[in-house]
């Protein structure tokens, strides 16, 4: 049996990624090249204006990428060639799909023959820098300041004082709990599936829809200035402007419970937009959190024309997977505890 | 034999780097890994939901017994857009699936493999085919 869903599986994985790599766009050599010379390559393109006069973001995109946010520590260099870049692309598509292991704990999921399979069968930049970050220029996270490392070693004893991770829901992740996706950020960065963001414009407000977990980023762009200091929220407070074709978005005011890459509530974020091509919008953010890293640190990422419409991701209404999880830890310790008091019993 | 076992490490191997973002929640945290199943089943409402779909499947037990079975999926989202709607696989499908089931041991498990009676799989090996390209259209 498990020999036929092998054959089956490697049968399917193939062909579909061989398919779609031949028909893959290139939203990476030339504009990523450009992009180290910061918006030279927007040079060649300007966007459609909308009625009002913004730069035109309009529509569908997607983050999808196989790029990851480090630069991994056997690749040295920026960018990948074209070659390498879709031969990266090809494997992490047929893996993706392959079979796990019968009786492992990774083999423990749903089917990913037919499932998470986004960007595979979906849109998808090719993108040829070998990480998401551009500075520092090894591709890496700065290393943490003092401060950044005592509060990395106390979250990490709260949440120890707080027990197991199943004990209670509110041990439970935030993606568990459908409060807030690494889609969501912000940054918005992408995963594995429901990478999709729609962009609306009207006079003096952009809005992200963003698919996963249906969140509507509201910005306004008439230069009111921030919440007050006091006003914490999960995604922050966003306050945008246009710089020439880019729109530039100054996120504060978030909390520590989201703690992006293990940030501070007071890490300052600053996302910039621009259409660089009819189907590619170069998405580039800088971190500012002395509190947590020494030094700024920025990522670019290249988000493709998508289509829509994006289904509602009413994450609360089908999460059934939360209550699962939890009776299963109850059952679990009712077991354990029945074992126990067998034990202890004299037959 | 032992060229499956060979070949099918290699690619557990692999998806140990990919498995852990496929998800938004711990597969082992909510299904078992020692309650293996394989069941046959047919359909009697799909769920196309979020975060996760469920298929609920009638299966028979040894006795003759009807028993509903709730089966967890990926999130639909996807294959919406590949063309897949809530009426393409149809109410009274026969289906095998191969799974764990949850620890709090009731009827519901993860659906690891799900294949029609005639060994196809449901959706992209079948009725959704690759995408014509990769920008995706407007």
């Amino acid at each position: 049996m498990n020999h036929r869903f092998l054959v089956l599986v490697s049968g399917l994985a193939v062909p579909v990624a061989v398919a779609w790599l031949s028909s893959m766009p290139v939203a990476g050599q030339t504009r990523s090249a450009g992009a180290r010379t910061s918006g030279s390559s927007a040079k060649a393109y300007t966007a459609p204006r909308t009625p009002d006069g913004q730069p035109d973001l309009q529509g569908f995109w997607t983050n999808a990428t196989y790029t990851p946010l480090e630069r991994p520590k056997n690749v040295s260099k920026e960018f990948y060639t074209r070659e390498e870049a879709l031969e990266i692309a090809k494997r992490t598509a047929v893996e993706e799909a392959e079979q796990t292991e019968p009786g492992t704990v990774a083999d423990v999921h749903y089917d990913f023959t037919q499932f998470g399979l986004d960007r595979s069968q979906g849109a998808m930049a090719l993108n040829l820098r070998t990480s998401l970050i551009v500075d520092p220029a090894d591709g890496r996270l700065p290393p943490l300041s003092a401060e950044g490392q005592r509060r990395a070693a106390d979250r990490a004893a709260a949440r120890k004082s707080r027990g197991g991770p199943h004990d209670a829901v509110q041990n439970e992740p935030l993606q568990a709990r459908c409060i807030l996706m690494d889609r969501n950020g912000p940054p918005m960065l992408g995963g594995a599936y429901n990478n999709t963001y729609q962009i609306m414009q009207a006079p003096g407000y952009v809005m992200i829809l963003v698919e996963m977990l249906h969140d509507a980023r509201i910005v306004p762009l008439d230069g009111r200035p921030q919440l007050a200091p006091n006003v914490r929220q999960w995604t922050g407070s966003s306050r945008g402007r246009w710089d020439g074709q880019t729109l530039v978005v100054e996120t504060t005011n978030l909390t520590d419970k989201f703690a992006f890459q293990g940030s501070s509530e007071n890490m300052r974020l600053t996302e910039r937009f621009t259409r660089v091509a009819e189907d590619t919008l170069r998405y580039q953010f800088t971190v500012e959190d002395p509190a947590t890293w020494t030094k700024p640190w920025s990522a670019e990422v290249l988000w493709q024309r998508d289509k829509g419409p994006i289904f509602e991701h009413a994450c609360h209404e089908g999460n059934y997977g939360l209550y699962n999880t939890l009776a299963g830890a109850r059952a679990e310790e009712k077991r354990a505890a029945e074992e126990a008091a067998k034990k202890k019993s004299p037959k | 034999m032992r060229m499956r076992r060979a070949v099918v490490g290699v690619g557990a191997v692999l998806l140990l780097a990919a498995a852990p973002v496929m998800a938004h929640h711990a597969f082992s945290a909510e299904f078992d890994i020692n309650k293996p199943f394989k069941l046959r089943g047919t359909l009697t409402k799909w769920e196309m939901i979020n975060p996760h779909s469920w298929f609920h499947v009638d299966v028979k037990d040894e006795s003759g017994t009807v028993v509903e079975w709730m089966i967890e999926g990926g999130s639909p989202n996807q294959l919406i857009k590949q063309g897949v709607t809530k009426h393409t696989l149809v109410i009274g499908t026969e289906l095998t699936i191969e799974g764990y089931q949850a620890k709090d041991g009731t009827n519901k498990g993860v659906g690891r493999n799900l294949v029609l009676a005639n060994g196809q799989r449901l959706f992209l090996g079948g009725t959704a085919g690759p995408p014509d390209n990769k920008q995706g259209g407007k």
